[in-house]
């Protein structure tokens, strides 16, 4: 890779300027967090200062009702459904493109490369349409199923990245024995790709959790609200009082960073895999 | 030769089976509801009585909506900026990770890909407080600068609004960029640098004259992965202004919205995204086109 450079004025100047403006970039998250310990009294008096006292009152008062909670269970539910469908679709689909080639296999790629330019709005009424014929209007299920779908395009090219790089010796090999296709799949590339469908099923928590679009025009009854759509109800219900509203926007937003801080590495390769075909 | 077809026949058929599931799926959910967005797209309908025919009546109605030609035109400057202000701006700043300062790389990669990771609801709602008129960050730092004469509601006054929202964008897209960027420069081999340095190339030169078009196939994808990105916007845009004021912050997504579940025009709204998905098409053939023929360019002066 990189040669080791020697340290020069260069080097400090863009380190410096590099610092300040990935400062910028977090000082919200940064300051969302610190300001949490804050008691209402002291965020009012100074808005942007640390905090004085440790308080844990703004967590209390955020979690006390229990709508977040309902909320954050919503998400979890929706994300598992998504997530799981996504997963075995894209696994399935990801290791056909790379381990058969058919002439037709280009157009397959061409449409999927197609869906995944396509905005989600587009289908949003005829969805709506869809989703009230089908008795799905506002479940957890009418969001799981396109959600799940408009994943799948992206997560099939990550997949096939993957089966790419496994030598195609492996399933000749098992076609000598006499294994049918199916069971090459499932006992010579399942086993081998299950890092890969581990990675594809975390970045698409990630995503569903942050969902927004579907889950807001889907949804009406509070109760089976997600997370980021119940957390602007949340928003505008505590107003007044600054740290509870930004310990519940914490609250919405700690999943993901915890699944970032454990798997950077699967998720950074995801999306890089995913780029390169979109 | 029998060996081969018969092998051809088997995995034709494998293909079809894997595949069926995911193409079935995805036909349902992507494929149908965007045909099918198309057909409502030639009616009016409150989404409850009965649709009525009027042929190419939404779209002419479009064709004189002013509001989607600005919403259309914003959703064009969100993806200009993008391209500049988070493709661009990513690769000089993968450039300096890689190749000035590859000791603090992974840190900086991490904070920058914070905002990616977090929900867009949050940080709309967290960049509220930021340009919030009374109390806001924004507004404090200008006076601590000495030019609080330049503090303003920024998301509440039509002239700020859509350029506020552009920059809170700008941040938090930033980071996929980065790293898609660290990813490509780091594949440019050393010795084409070590040729360069022995003829005396400071930073700037490398990275124009070697680094830019060495990754200019990653300039591109990454430039048309934030064009349709900018074209699919929305939460960010819903949290922060919804569009407003007066329209003065609307992209296409928020003004379909509205249109097909605030006014109930569902007719329309398909309309609107009908429309929007073809000129979508159009604009990105287009502009994948040109950055072809600019990256032959880049190619040459290299």
């Amino acid at each position: 890779m990189t040669a080791v450079r020697r340290w020069n004025l260069t080097s400090t100047i863009v380190l410096a300027v590099l610092t300040a403006h990935v400062l910028m970039v977090i000082f919200p998250f940064f300051w969302m967090i610190y300001s949490t310990f804050k008691t209402n009294r002291e965020f009012m008096r100074s808005v942007w200062s640390l905090p004085k006292s440790f308080s844990l009152d703004a967590y209390v008062g955020a979690w006390s009702g229990g709508a977040l909670g309902g909320y954050a269970v919503n998400s979890l539910l929706i994300m598992a459904g998504a997530t799981l469908i996504t997963v075995v679709l894209a696994t399935l689909a990801g290791f056909a493109l790379a381990a058969y080639r058919p002439r037709w296999i280009p157009a397959v790629e061409l449409s999927m490369t197609a869906a995944m330019a396509i905005p989600a709005y587009v289908a949003l009424v005829p969805l709506v349409v869809m989703l009230r014929g089908a008795g799905l209007l506002d479940t957890h299920l009418g969001v799981i199923l396109p959600t799940a779908a408009f994943n799948v395009p992206v997560s099939i090219f990550i997949m096939q990245a993957f089966f790419n790089t496994l030598p195609r010796d492996l399933f000749d090999a098992a076609r000598m024995d006499g294994a049918s296709e199916w069971k090459i799949f499932l006992r010579v590339a399942l086993p081998i790709a299950r890092p890969a469908m581990f990675t594809v099923a975390i970045v698409n928590m990630i995503w569903v959790w942050n969902d927004f679009l579907f889950p807001v025009v889907f949804i009406n009854s509070p109760s089976r609200k997600t997370l980021p759509v119940g957390l602007t109800d949340f928003v505008g219900e505590h107003i007044t009082n600054y740290p509870v509203m930004l310990a519940a926007i914490l609250i919405a937003a700690i999943a993901p960073l915890v699944l970032f801080v454990f798997f950077e590495r699967q998720i950074t390769a995801a999306l890089i895999g995913g780029a390169v075909k979109g | 030769m029998s060996a081969d077809t018969s092998f051809a026949k088997r995995s034709n058929r494998a293909a079809i089976l894997f595949l069926s599931p995911a193409l079935l799926f995805v036909f349902a959910f992507v494929a149908y509801p965007v045909a099918y967005a198309g057909w409502l797209s030639l009616f009016r309908w409150d989404g409850a009585s009965m649709p009525v025919f009027l042929g190419a009546g939404n779209f002419v109605r479009l064709a004189g909506d002013a509001i989607f030609w600005q919403a259309l035109i914003r959703n064009i400057l969100v993806a200009l900026s993008a391209i500049v202000l988070q493709v661009f701006l990513a690769l000089a700043i993968a450039y300096c990770l890689v190749r000035i300062v590859p000791a603090f790389s992974r840190i900086f990669l991490f904070f920058y890909l914070v905002p990616v990771m977090v929900s867009e609801i949050c940080i709309g709602l967290l960049w509220r407080f930021m340009y919030n008129p009374y109390f806001g960050l924004v507004n404090a730092g200008l006076s601590a600068i000495g030019l609080g004469g330049l503090k303003r509601g920024w998301l509440g006054e039509s002239e700020t609004a859509f350029t506020a929202v552009v920059v809170v964008m700008s941040f938090t897209y930033l980071g996929l960029y980065v790293l898609l960027f660290v990813a490509a420069v780091r594949n440019v081999p050393e010795s084409v640098y070590e040729a360069a340095e022995i003829d005396g190339a400071g930073d700037f030169r490398k990275f124009f004259s070697i680094t830019v078009p060495m990754v200019w196939d990653a300039v591109r994808a990454n430039s048309l992965l934030a064009i349709i990105g900018s074209l699919k916007t929305f939460s960010l845009v819903f949290v922060l202004t919804n569009g407003g004021p007066n329209h003065a912050s609307e992209v296409v997504s928020t003004y379909l919205y509205k249109m097909g579940f605030g006014s109930f025009e569902m007719g329309y709204a398909a309309a609107i995204g009908f429309a929007q998905m073809v000129l979508t098409a159009l604009g990105a053939w287009i502009a994948f086109r040109y950055m072809k023929r600019i990256g032959a360019g880049a190619g040459a002066w290299s």
